[in-house]
């Protein structure tokens, strides 16, 4: 059943099986009647409007309640740029959809600062303004009065680059359109942006700590998403030749939803399986028309409690981040890891480091310095600064007093992103993975940072992208190879046992070819033998003088392990120096065994 | 007197605890010890109901107590001062405490417990109105201590009450404890990094490693054998 | 001036009406940090429910309870769709399954009811009945809704800050899992929460109908947005900040509406949200927290 299901999945989403149905609804197109291809070209229309959904909510995690807004931009857009200005559409169409576009990322950045409620509610909001916009400018929207006399294919008014459109040949426009998006899409979810945009998706704090901004992935999110519903809404314009506020309002904004959620977020298919059905069924039966606000509001009552991730994931296997074409030419590269080439070279100082929470204070005047090929334990009881230290040396908090830097370069202030961009990669205390991500995804994710070739380079799939996403596969492999990943390189991470899971996140994070890397208790949950590895490839880190340093309990790992030990104490240094001085240090034995004063007397 | 029969605890992959067996009698205070991990916060909210329970039981003088929702389990007489030093901090001193006794309090005047408590640590008193999270780390420590006791307990069980705090008020803090344990017959469970502090005051000892009891024994015993030695050295 | 002066009036009744909403987004948010995107819609059924059956000469009080009573329902019902969601974490699950319970609801009411609007009777005041201030004429019902909000925003605050239940409420809006090992009944507290709230908008819409005299099944979505902004404003959660920001919205909207054009009324609202939101997210009356993260 899973093989049958995989073998499926294969065919639905091969590129070749895609153009060929592409081409079969083309060539049948003219035989057809006139109400049948309407729905045929409303169904690609709405496909093109949920994968816009698909972007931003799929992807990126990001929920909207106003897209009408953006489906109105791209359709008032052409019909205003067509009937005022007589622009052809093939100009009128892309400028549209650029606006759509560029209202997403102006948008984004109110929206990309909020979320859960905030953000549900501000793109309920955008919609309805966009509403009101609409019925209230009528100089260039008609009011509620509408636009009529849109150049439309069904009356014959329409032409393209000059060409006069039929029904017919504007369905060969929009088809063409719309295989062309589900193409760059497919490719561009299979890429770093697609990944980031997951990634941002599935927890912000980790995306930063790899070097991934949230805000910009968020900004590409909106204005992909912008752009794609714009073209869907010039299309529907020139469509029916006739556009009025109404067709723009929440209920436009709560249907794509709908078609989205339905087709399973995430899944560029999914998507195209629900337009189809969703377009398709109030046409064909009047009772589901009479209906469909009822039917819409159980669907979205139930559907993520009964099917959470919709027609998708009933048939066909879960999407995946990396493209096949770049797994085969990975073979090609036989790759060894690439270490950081300034390793060896990095100190990192930190001076005088104070972090208060209110009242509470968690880092008191700290100071110390991490030395390349050097592996320091950061020690001491619950709740003595440790994770705060190294939240504020990965810049999650910026210092209340005092400052870390490395050579000329103070870190300290600067966000997370820009701190991992510059080298210094933390893993987590609880692994911190994408979880449906499969261990060569989530290790390809560490290595954001590096990917040169643009997101558009990667959408086209030019040879240069292909050959580069090659190459950090191969040494994907061999990264996992060296923490003994391999066998589950194809596993989703969330089926892994926890061991393997916390080796990932360490892999994940050699990666990003660090100079300094930070591991928050990287052996807590390990059995011996995997404590074992970790020790081998912290040494083999060490080998290539990166500057490490771990917190860890484990005294045992960490005996023949590390060269210095700092121990902290309600925020402060009470101990610097080597693994068996600490034991015999009366400070700090007495700050893990309690002893009170008498017994110390 | 709280009975644990081969409990097992996991959060999703993580089992955080691997079957557990342990006794915790009234009148005396039980020490759990452990490092980080070990599973000592898992038991103790195992017990009050928050953690998923995926095999094993739990019994509460003898009754079994697994079906039993966590805010009725309160009501049972546990009594449960959460790691972290959970508090209501927005609200005031006295709100804090009128809350942990108005649902469920056994048999007890809320101004008479009030008093009580504020005679115990005057400090209270004086910071009344205050809102807790303002307070010092051993003043909330009391205040936490009082809230958990204010309803009479039978059973109270206290995570890591040292966490943090200058040794002066750790002994204060565990001289209380082993006072309430003594005076009112209640089953006292302790979870604690700092052994040797925890054995001191209580009769019987337990250390976790990875989920399992890898020791036990009176404490005493364990004191006289060097166990908090050990224990300590193992995550020192 | 008197045309400043009536814009005013409007503003405090419209105000005032945003301030019910809010109160009711309060209740949920402070239990479950949620809001019923359906609220729109219980406060529309609900008023709807009585206009349509006033027609067929069924006693008004007895349609006023009824309606109440169909409010309570549907608050066990949106607690109840939500309760899921809540567990599995994230507010996409509920976010999604309110606002898709608020749509069948319009769905129903657009079948059972016709999608025009429906008259809504005069229950205490109709809208001849005024009085004069300053030269304006201030229609009765303006002073009711007032008047009933204030009544509301003093009972909710009171049982909040006075009963040994109302803290118990703060206490779950700070932390649950605290309550729930101090005894508290949290579970009941949730499911009163929403049941509450769905009354809240039972009166909301019912208070909206009277003064506008119609009803139809769209009507409550844009009041829960306006609701909200004034919510946010006022800070989530703190009952005087949903009336000061109620008010807010409402007069400022009035004004722009009056002086500048009729349709910027949305534009103000959500200029607001994002001015809030940038310069002091945790609204006016709330403080913020001090926190280790």
């Amino acid at each position: 059943m899973t093989r049958l299901r995989t073998r499926f999945t294969g065919l639905i989403t091969h590129p070749l099986f895609v153009v060929a149905l592409a081409v079969l609804l083309a060539v049948s197109a003219p035989g057809m009647t006139t109400g049948s291809v309407q729905i045929l070209t409303f169904i690609l229309i709405n496909v093109i409007f949920a994968q816009s959904i698909n972007v931003l909510t799929g992807l990126a995690g990001q929920i909207s309640l106003g897209h009408a807004g953006f489906f109105g931009i791209g359709a008032y857009g052409t019909a205003v740029l067509t009937k005022t200005y007589n622009l052809d559409m093939i100009i009128s169409i892309p400028l549209a959809s650029a606006l759509a576009g560029a209202v997403g990322y102006l948008l984004s950045f109110p929206t990309g600062r909020v979320r859960e409620v905030y953000l549900a509610m501000m793109t309920l909001g955008f919609g309805m303004i966009f509403y009101e916009i609409v019925r209230e400018w009528v100089s260039v929207t008609g009011g509620t009065m509408g636009l009529s006399g849109v150049s439309s294919a069904a009356l014959r008014s329409a032409s393209i680059a000059g060409i006069p459109l039929n029904q017919v040949s504007y369905f060969w426009v929009v088809l063409a359109a719309t295989v062309v998006v589900v193409g760059l899409l497919s490719n561009m979810t299979r890429s770093h942006v697609g990944r980031a945009l997951f990634a941002v998706h599935h927890n912000e704090t980790a995306a930063s700590s790899l070097g991934i901004s949230n805000a910009a992935t968020k900004r590409t999110a909106y204005a992909i998403s912008g752009v794609l519903a714009g073209l869907a809404g010039t299309f529907y314009a020139h469509l029916v030749g006739y556009i009025g506020p109404e067709s723009f309002g929440v209920h436009r904004s709560i249907e794509v939803l709908v078609i989205s959620i339905v087709g399973g977020l995430g899944s560029i298919a999914g998507q195209i399986i629900s337009a189809a059905v969703f377009t398709y069924l109030p046409e064909a039966l009047q009772a589901f028309a009479e209906y469909q606000f009822i039917v819409y509001g159980v669907i979205l009552t139930f559907s993520l409690i009964v099917l959470p991730k919709g027609i998708a994931g009933l048939i066909f296997d879960p999407p995946r981040f990396v493209r096949p074409a770049a797994m085969s030419a990975n073979k090609a590269h036989a790759s060894d890891i690439t270490w950081n080439a300034s390793a060896g070279r990095i100190a990192i100082k930190v001076e005088g480091l104070t972090k208060r929470f209110g009242g509470l204070t968690a880092l008191d005047n700290v100071s110390l310095t991490l030395t390349p090929g050097n592996i320091t334990a950061l020690i001491g009881p619950n709740g003595s600064g440790k994770s705060t230290l190294v939240n504020v040396v990965c810049g999650i908090y910026a210092p209340t007093e005092g400052r870390v830097s490395f050579g000329d370069t103070v870190i300290s202030g600067l966000p997370d992103f820009k701190i991992a961009g510059m080298g210094v990669v933390r893993t987590f205390q609880d692994p911190r993975l994408v979880p449906n991500f499969t261990v060569r995804e989530n290790l390809l994710l560490g290595a954001h940072g590096l990917i040169r070739r643009s997101g558009i380079s990667a959408a086209f799939a030019l040879p240069g992208a292909l050959q580069e996403e090659a190459a950090f596969l191969a040494e994907t492999d061999a990264v996992m190879r060296l923490t003994g990943l391999s066998d589950f390189a194809d596993t989703p991470v969330n089926s892994l046992p926890y061991g393997y899971r916390r080796m990932a996140e360490v892999a994940r994070a050699l990666m990003a070819r660090p100079h300094t890397i930070l591991l928050d208790e990287p052996a807590a949950g390990l059995s011996e033998s995997e404590m074992v590895m970790l020790g081998t490839i912290i040494r083999k880190m060490k080998e290539h003088g990166l500057t490490i340093m771990l917190i860890e309990h484990h005294m045992d790992f960490l005996a023949d392990l590390v060269d210095n030990v700092v121990v902290l104490d309600s925020g402060q240094v009470i101990y610097r120096g080597d693994l068996e001085g600490m034991r015999k240090d009366q400070t700090v034995i007495t700050a893990y065994l309690g002893d009170d004063a008498e017994d110390a007397a | 007197m709280i009975e644990i029969r081969d409990l097992w605890v996991k959060y999703g992959a993580v089992e955080a605890l691997r079957g557990v067996t342990l006794t915790a009698h009234p009148g005396q205070t039980t020490a759990i010890l452990g490092a980080n991990g070990a599973g000592k916060s898992s038991l103790l909210r195992a017990i009050s109901g928050l953690s998923p329970v995926t095999g094993g039981e739990i019994l509460l003088n003898s009754q079994p107590i697994q079906s039993v929702p966590p805010e009725k389990r309160s009501r049972l007489g546990i009594a449960h001062a959460m790691e972290g030093r959970r508090i209501f901090r927005q609200l005031a001193v006295q709100e804090n405490l009128e809350l942990a006794w108005s649902f469920g309090a056994r048999g007890i005047d809320l101004d008479a417990g009030i008093r009580e408590v504020y005679d115990r640590f005057p400090i209270l008193r004086e910071k009344s109105a205050t809102a807790a999270g303002l307070l010092s780390g051993g003043q909330q420590q009391m205040l936490i201590l009082s809230c958990a006791t204010i309803r009479n307990p039978t059973h109270l069980l206290l995570d890591e009450p040292s966490l943090g705090l200058a040794p002066i008020i750790v002994t204060q803090i565990y001289d209380f404890i082993a006072g309430f344990a003594r005076d009112t017959g209640a089953t006292v469970v302790i979870v604690e990094q700092m052994a040797k502090m925890a054995l001191k005051v209580s009769a019987h000892g337990y250390v976790l490693r990875g989920g399992k009891v890898v020791v036990e024994g009176e404490s005493r015993a364990l004191l006289a054998k060097g166990v908090a030695e050990t224990l300590s050295a193992s995550y020192l | 001036m008197n045309f400043f002066l009536s814009l005013l009036l409007a503003g405090i009744s419209v105000g005032s009406i945003y301030a019910l909403v809010a109160l009711g987004l309060n209740l949920t948010f402070l239990t479950t940090k949620t809001l019923n995107f359906g609220h729109g819609s219980v406060m529309m059924i609900c008023a709807i429910v009585v206009a349509y059956f006033a027609s067929s000469g069924i006693a008004i009080p007895l349609l006023l309870l009824g309606s109440l009573a169909l409010a309570v329902l549907l608050g066990l019902c949106v607690e109840r769709i939500a309760r899921p969601a809540l567990r599995g974490g994230g507010s996409m699950g509920w976010v999604v399954s309110t606002l898709g319970f608020g749509i069948l609801l319009q769905g129903i009411a657009a079948r059972e009811f016709g999608s025009q609007a429906v008259a809504f009777p005069a229950i205490l005041f109709s809208a001849d009945d005024f009085f004069i201030v300053g030269g304006v004429f201030v229609a009765y019902q303006y002073l009711l809704v007032l008047v009933v909000s204030i009544l509301l925003l003093l009972l909710i605050e009171s049982f909040l800050r006075q009963t040994r239940w109302g803290h118990a409420v703060r206490a779950v809006s700070l932390d649950a899992e605290l309550g729930v090992v101090n005894g508290l009944p949290v579970k009941l507290i949730i499911t009163m929460s929403f049941v509450l709230s769905a009354v809240l908008a039972a009166v909301a819409g019912l208070l909206v109908a009277q003064v506008g005299g119609t009803v139809d099944p769209a009507f409550g979505f844009n009041l829960v947005l306006f609701g909200f902004v004034a919510a946010v404003i006022g800070g989530m959660g703190s009952s005087l900040g949903a009336l000061v920001g109620g008010l807010v919205v409402g007069i400022l909207s009035k004004m722009v509406a009056g002086y500048v054009s009729s349709a910027a009324e949305h534009a103000v609202a959500f200029g607001l949200l994002m001015l809030m939101l940038a310069i002091r997210p945790q609204g006016i009356f709330v403080q913020p927290e001090v926190n280790k993260a």
